[in-house]
């Protein structure tokens, strides 16, 4: 779904997601069995876990990183986000 | 004498996590003279602990899975304090270590940790103003199918995490919308903020977890958590009868709802959020 807002700034514009450490990843797979939005999905080979749908990803929301039993999951920092999502607001209302 | 506690702790051997939680626990009883509660024997035979139980609770979590909480929560214990490990040593900007064996820095780090737990307020205990947020509330609605979703016209501010404030002077009660609670499900679980702790907007003020999910509670509005809802992790179903009144989660000292205001909907707006979401709206 592209056309997708938050706060006003389309989705996609607003890079909040997890991120995999792969070195820490033991790939228990509870942070994809958690998430109701597919934010994950799994893959065959050496790497069986990606981020396959970021925008799925409910801004704010790091719950998945608490199911994590070796902290392989990150987010971004909130303030700066929030600054930003505050900066595309203005610019969208500029344009 | 300080107050005695009983302390039940997570049994995460297996995580780094697991033998802090571990320390900590054992600290706390030391510096106490209190009694240790073991999950494993406790979930086994929880008469056990009868006696040791008649002391107030403090909980020590591990990791974000909160195995001893959930335990306390489903045996109905009521819990004084509580710390979760792996926030504790984020909070505090250190490392939690990676083997099963704490190192001395680690071990001054829990005993800080267990003499913060011993001086630290008690959950959800301060009162909230009763009286600021007792004007009737009334709602409009948003039908879809045999869902019926409420929204607050007066007095709510929301964010699009389905989170809403409700203000009154310069303090604002927190918690989770109609939509959110529905999408959730029936509760099984609420955690509540800290008292006294600082809470930026769109910070976290706690979390609920249902039969199908969990989810973050994001604060609105800035401030300072001065009472949380101890009712709600009681009975955390009374979310899903009231969420707008009764279920309750954060009482916050606001501090900037001006600013905040910017980024947030009134009555009107998140209505027409909620009748967009509605429309594909699947449970």
């Amino acid at each position: 779904m592209s056309d997708e807002t938050f706060m006003g700034v389309p989705r996609e514009r607003i890079p909040w997601y997890p991120t995999i450490d792969y070195s820490k990843c033991d790939f228990c797979m509870e942070c994809d069995k958690f998430c109701p939005h597919q934010v994950y999905a799994r893959r065959e080979g050496e790497v069986k876990l990606v981020v396959a749908h970021p925008t799925n990803c409910v801004v704010f929301c790091r719950a998945c990183a608490k199911t994590c039993g070796p902290d392989a999951l990150s987010f971004p920092n909130k303030p700066e986000t929030i600054e930003l999502i505050k900066r595309l607001r203005e610019e969208g209302d500029d344009g | 004498m300080a107050e005695r506690f009983a302390v039940l702790p997570c049994n995460g051997l297996d995580k780094a996590v697991g033998p802090l939680a571990r320390e900590i626990a054992l600290m706390v009883v030391e510096a106490c003279q209190g009694e240790l509660i073991c999950p494993v024997l406790y979930n086994n035979l929880p008469a056990h602990y009868a006696k040791a139980l008649e002391l107030p609770l403090i909980v020590v979590d591990g990791c974000g899975t909160r195995c001893a909480s959930k335990l306390a929560t489903e045996h109905d214990l009521k819990v004084r304090r509580k710390l979760q490990a792996t926030d504790a040593f984020k909070e505090m900007g250190e490392s939690r270590g990676e083997g099963l064996t704490p190192d001395p820095e680690r071990l001054a780090l829990c005993r800080l940790l267990a003499e913060r737990l011993l001086s630290a307020p008690d959950e959800g205990t301060a009162l909230g103003s009763e009286a600021a947020f007792a004007e009737p509330v009334e709602y409009a609605t948003v039908t879809h199918d045999k869902f019926i979703f409420r929204i607050p016209m007066k007095g709510y501010l929301f964010d699009e995490n389905h989170c809403w404030a409700h203000i009154a002077g310069n303090r604002a009660r927190v918690g989770i919308a109609d939509y959110m609670q529905q999408e959730l499900g029936d509760l099984t679980f609420c955690e509540l903020p800290q008292i006294g702790a600082e809470v930026e907007q769109f910070g976290e003020i706690g979390s609920v977890e249902s039969v199908k999910a969990v989810s973050d509670i994001i604060s609105p509005v800035s401030g300072r958590v001065v009472a949380a809802n101890a009712a709600v992790v009681e009975a955390p179903e009374i979310i899903n009868e009231d969420p707008y009144v009764k279920g309750w989660v954060a009482e916050v000292e606001l501090r900037d709802l001006a600013s905040d205001r910017d980024l947030l909907l009134d009555g009107e707006a998140y209505l027409a959020l909620v009748r967009q979401k509605a429309a594909e709206y699947r449970p």
